[in-house]
């Protein structure tokens, strides 16, 4: 029985699945991607004497420091490397 | 010469609690925020006064060591602080420290993330802000009839203001930013199906320096609730830059409760044998006595006399304030 009702879940699911495919994955995939540019402003605003560039209090920019702390790194990164072409196209 | 008004200001006035005097550096502004304590004190009220000042001055008037030891009793209803923005850096980066410890499980931190810690503390900006974040502190306790603030000079005075302001549409801008982010992330979500989202702390943490910032800054510019004195003296740079001061808190809404003026030489010191020096003084101080009138006119509260020794210790804070309020 249960089996068969785990069958019968993971047929719903597949197709739920495809359905999302289909129809709204790309845009999911260009919400997040937005998202993601924007957590990168956001850290540059909050963050931003970390590069030299101190545009939030640096008192009130500590308080938000331990939940920015996995991203600091890919940010640096991403805001000191130089921009070609393939940007573009990414 | 007449005492009334500045008696008046705190009698007519009982609303407003935050006392301030501002004024160009060593015109007396420390002293008159302790006799003004000690007047209130006088008359049953509970007072504290308290020191926004790095380099604060309170330990001395008072006579006793009371640096970054909290509210201290100086005599029955008077209270006075002074704050030590270094202790606080110094503990409150520590509470961030094992705040990322605690939130990743770490048993170190990070090299990149400890330096920033650290660099984030020299900056100069640090102080003030640490300061104006205990003063919402000591005000949002609460526990007292009268906060007298014993404010930095001018300057320091005006980019503590437009700190407030400024800090404030950034919140504003910041806070907006990561709402839309909410929204990019709802919208993901809903596509995927996901289940509920996380409450966004980092949103909630802004909202909370926001309003601490808006608190702060809404003591200075309560209308009903604060009371700003400026302290002057007979003299031509004073006059001038305390005018424009007032323009520029007067853009700031900072309520503005008249003027006082400080160290008067005595009338009486003409009938006396004195020297040249003190003559010309005396001429001097004449005119710019009558500059006084003409710019400030109906809101002078009050002219302090020059005292005979430096304000230090009850007796003379007595003294200093017989003689801003009359009688005490």
């Amino acid at each position: 029985m249960g089996d068969e009702e785990h069958k019968k879940g993971g047929f719903f699911r597949a197709v739920k699945e495809f359905v999302y495919g289909v129809a709204a994955h790309d845009s999911a995939r260009f919400a997040l991607k937005s998202r993601a540019s924007m957590e990168h402003l956001f850290i540059l605003i909050t963050m931003g004497d970390m590069l030299g560039v101190p545009i939030l209090p640096p008192y009130y920019s500590l308080r938000l420091l331990p939940y920015v702390v996995p991203q600091i790194s890919t940010w640096k990164r991403r805001m000191l490397r130089e921009k070609d072409l393939t940007d573009a196209l990414a | 010469m007449v005492l009334i008004s500045l008696t008046t200001i705190f009698e007519q006035y009982p609303d407003r609690r935050y006392i301030m005097f501002g004024g160009k550096g060593g015109l007396g502004k420390t002293t008159f925020s302790a006799a003004t304590a000690y007047y209130l004190a006088k008359k049953g009220k509970r007072v504290l006064v308290f020191s926004v000042d790095p380099q604060a001055s309170l330990s001395d008037i008072f006579k006793r060591d009371i640096f970054g030891k909290g509210p201290t009793e100086i005599m029955p209803n008077l209270y006075a602080q002074e704050i030590d923005a270094d202790r606080r850096i110094k503990e409150y980066q520590q509470e961030i420290r094992q705040k990322i410890l605690d939130m990743y499980g770490m048993d170190k931190i990070p090299e990149e993330i400890e330096s920033y810690i650290q660099a984030a503390a020299a900056e100069p900006a640090m102080e003030e802000s640490a300061i104006f974040d205990e003063v919402v502190d000591i005000v949002v306790k609460g526990g007292y009839d009268y906060y007298i603030y014993d404010l930095v000079p001018l300057g320091h005075a005006l980019y503590y203001l437009s700190m407030a302001s400024v800090y404030d549409e950034w919140i504003d801008k910041i806070t907006n930013l990561r709402q839309q982010m909410r929204e990019y992330d709802q919208v993901a979500a809903v596509m995927k199906r996901d289940k509920e989202l996380d409450e966004d702390a980092i949103l909630n943490e802004l909202l909370y320096i926001k309003d601490r910032i808006n608190k702060s800054s809404g003591i200075l510019t309560d209308k009903d609730k604060t009371a700003f004195f400026f302290v002057i003296t007979a003299e031509q740079m004073v006059i001038t830059d305390t005018v424009k001061a007032a323009e520029l808190f007067a853009k700031f809404d900072v309520p503005l409760s008249g003027y006082v003026v400080n160290r008067v030489l005595s009338e009486a010191l003409k009938q006396q044998e004195i020297p040249e020096y003190l003559k010309n003084r005396l001429v001097m101080q004449d005119k710019y006595l009558k500059v006084i009138d003409e710019t400030f006119k109906n809101q002078i509260l009050a002219y302090v006399p020059e005292m005979e020794r430096d304000v230090t210790g009850l007796e003379m804070i007595e003294k200093l304030a017989i003689n801003m309020f009359g009688s005490v």
